[in-house]
């Protein structure tokens, strides 16, 4: 029914490793691929990261590029924008459109090359953690790290509703189009504020079932956030440290280099 | 029998004075098995939510063990403890975002340290056959699983009485069927079950004890024979006649039987019309069933012992014997009514092999044994492990021979 990055993040192969480690790798990676100065080590990241999601993670390599789609498109006009605009340098090419002249400089090239590297990189990155740690792992690093317990309760709560929410949205958009409320901008515009607001009385019912069904459990204020992930490896440590100095390593030798 | 819950002419009516339950009356007996039947709107639901004081009725006594319900929170944790809950939407009971945290959601409220409620979560989940489920979340498990860790959910707090709202509603036939098996494995093992449904198949042929309900009031209560043999009750609630009741009413309309208790279940049906055309149940030979406790056997055990017992059918009963028969890829021709449709088998002759565990063995033996007295067919029952063989002769000598054999099998052939 539906494709959710969740539903991987939960059956990927480095389920088992340790979370905050991949957590440490995702946020590193994407760090410095900003903090490089050139494309080539955003390049890098890039490229290992979709790597060690598909080769290591066991995502599929055709949802996987499917995914990567999405910032292709907006990272490819933003890029186009700053070539243009940005000036400094010679010359690469120019040409006329009624008399004014557009045209592309070394400087503005170099940019929207770096733009677009950075934007793959961090990508590349984010879609690692995305695809590979469930929230549920993120909240519990959180709330080590000193979130109140009442806010990771909320959001864990919050995040298990999200997909009892998600299938009664797609029931009730189902119900509609099987009766035409999608025929027209007026009819579809109804059916979504139809839409919007029975799913807005069922969670309020169901926030009430939810208080019931917690009560007949004696709830005490206490919701169980033991986390049971596996834990860091010595090999896997070294093996992240080592891929981060790789890239910082990159980062700082070429960062002389100008491609064009 | 000591009755366990009780209500004494509870009354429950709504904020727009519309009476969902009028002046209810019943006690239930401790072990037992109860059915609460009734259609749409009867206050099954609402009389179900009085028993662990979510709701509290206007007027009226719920009484648990013969003291009265308090509604102070030291005193509404205590019963709820005792009175587990499993509702009819899984989605409304699981909330929590794994497994795991689910289950474990009772013990950690109970105050539990961590290893201790580590240690019932392990076996709430072991009994409802979902170890190693712990960091699924629930989105990702079929409607029969989610129901199971609702099931473990209660198991985990170590309730005396589960209450159970439609358990098997949008479950497939075999879901269901192997959680009322689970339901009658918690009930071998002591715990009082009530559960409502609209299902009068499986309420006539699971409960002990059957409460007609209608419009808020108690129509009837009584073993469903009782019940479900009053068709114009049965019609005046909305509901319809059990299928086995139905057929063996059209039948003795037809003269072919003669007009006594409703069966109880096929077997007695069957059991029924052989009486009335051979006068008796007798055979030239009887099938065997062999019993085989899965206690402390491993798969490849079971593999060996089912080579060795040369069965024609395979069943297993309770959730340790299916996951380990899922394990071994044995292949099982019967995962619900076990005991039943083995006793069918003997009668035509063939053998069959029940692999079960715990204090479901002696269930077992005892349920074939009262048969045979009651039908004064002789089948045999030979309890088996990898170690110990043991035959236990259903004739009315009741002679139990326990042989210690290194290779028990080939006595029996």
């Amino acid at each position: 029914m539906h494709d959710l990055l969740d539903d991987y993040a939960h059956s990927n192969a480095l389920r088992d490793t340790s979370p905050r480690l991949r957590l440490l790798l995702g946020l590193g990676a994407m760090l410095l691929c900003v903090a490089s100065a050139t494309p080539i080590a955003p390049l890098f990241v890039a490229v290992t990261m979709s790597l060690i999601t598909v080769g290591l993670a066991k995502i599929p390599g055709r949802f996987y590029s499917a995914l990567l789609l999405i910032p292709l498109s907006f990272s490819l006009l933003s890029a186009a924008v700053v070539a243009f605009v940005h000036g400094g340098g010679d010359s690469l090419f120019a040409f006329n459109v009624f008399g004014i002249s557009l045209g592309i400089r070394e400087d503005g090239a170099n940019l929207a090359l770096l733009l677009i590297a950075r934007t793959f990189g961090g990508m590349c990155s984010l879609f690692f953690i995305a695809l590979t740690t469930p929230m549920i792992e993120i909240f519990s690093i959180l709330r080590s790290l000193g979130l109140p317990d009442f806010l990771v309760e909320l959001s864990m709560l919050m995040y298990r509703y999200i997909f009892v929410f998600l299938d009664q949205a797609a029931m009730i958009h189902s119900a509609q189009v099987m009766r035409l409320g999608d025929a027209g901008i007026k009819n579809t515009l109804n059916s979504f504020s139809m839409l919007s607001s029975v799913l807005f009385l069922r969670s309020w019912e169901q926030g009430e079932r939810l208080i019931v069904a917690m009560d007949a459990r004696c709830y005490d204020g206490k919701l169980d956030l033991t986390e049971q992930s596996g834990k860091a490896e010595p090999k896997a440590i070294f093996a992240v440290m080592g891929y981060m100095i790789v890239i910082a390593a990159i980062a700082v030798l070429t960062r002389g280099i100008r491609l064009l | 029998m000591t009755s366990i819950l009780e209500t004494k002419n509870v009354v429950y009516s709504y904020g727009d004075g519309t009476e969902a339950l009028k002046d209810v009356s019943i006690s239930l007996e401790e072990g037992k098995k109860i059915a609460l039947v009734g259609p749409n709107g009867a206050g099954k639901s609402t009389l179900m939510l009085m028993f662990n004081g979510i709701l509290r009725p206007t007027s009226g006594d719920v009484l648990f063990r013969g003291l009265p319900l308090r509604y102070d929170s030291a005193y509404l944790r205590k019963i709820r403890r005792k009175v587990g809950m499993v509702f009819q939407n899984s989605d409304d009971q699981l909330f929590a975002p794994t497994v795991y945290q689910d289950v474990a959601f009772g013990p950690v409220n109970l105050g539990f340290s961590v290893e201790k409620a580590k240690k019932y979560v392990g076996y709430a989940l072991q009994y409802v056959g979902l170890s190693g489920y712990e960091r699924r979340p629930p989105h990702h498990l079929s409607g029969g699983e989610k129901k199971r860790v609702a099931i473990a959910g209660i198991l985990a707090m170590e309730p005396e009485v589960i209450i159970l709202d439609e358990p098997t509603s949008n479950l497939d036939p075999a879901s269901s069927e192997e959680i009322m098996d689970m339901l009658d494995e918690l009930n071998c093992g002591g715990k009082t079950m009530i559960i409502s449904t609209h299902d009068v198949d499986l309420a006539y042929r699971w409960a002990d004890e059957v409460i007609l309900m209608e419009n808020g009031g108690v129509l009837r209560r009584g073993t469903g024979s009782e019940v479900f043999g009053d068709a114009e009750l049965i019609k005046r609630a909305r509901l319809k006649l059990p299928i086995v009741v139905d057929l063996y009413k059209e039948l003795v309309n037809r003269g072919l039987l003669s007009d006594s208790r409703p069966p109880r279940n096929i077997l007695e049906l069957t059991d029924f019309m052989e009486s009335r055309n051979r006068g008796m149940i007798s055979r030239v030979a009887f099938g065997t069933i062999h019993i085989c406790n899965v206690d402390g056997e491993d798969s490849e055990d079971i593999k060996s012992i089912l080579e060795k017992s040369h069965v024609s059918y395979t069943g297993a009963m309770g959730t340790n014997a299916k996951v380990l028969a899922e394990q071994a890829k044995i292949p099982l021709d019967f995962t619900y009514g076990v005991i039943d449709k083995c006793i069918l088998k003997a009668l035509a002759g063939k053998t069959s092999l029940i692999m079960t565990s715990g204090g479901m063995v002696d269930h077992s033996v005892k349920r074939i044994r009262t048969y045979c007295e009651d039908s004064g067919a002789k089948i045999e029952v030979v309890k088996l492990s990898s170690l110990v063989e043991s035959s236990v002769n259903s004739d009315r000598q009741e002679m139990w021979s326990q042989k210690n054999s290194t290779k028990p099998i080939e006595a029996v052939q």
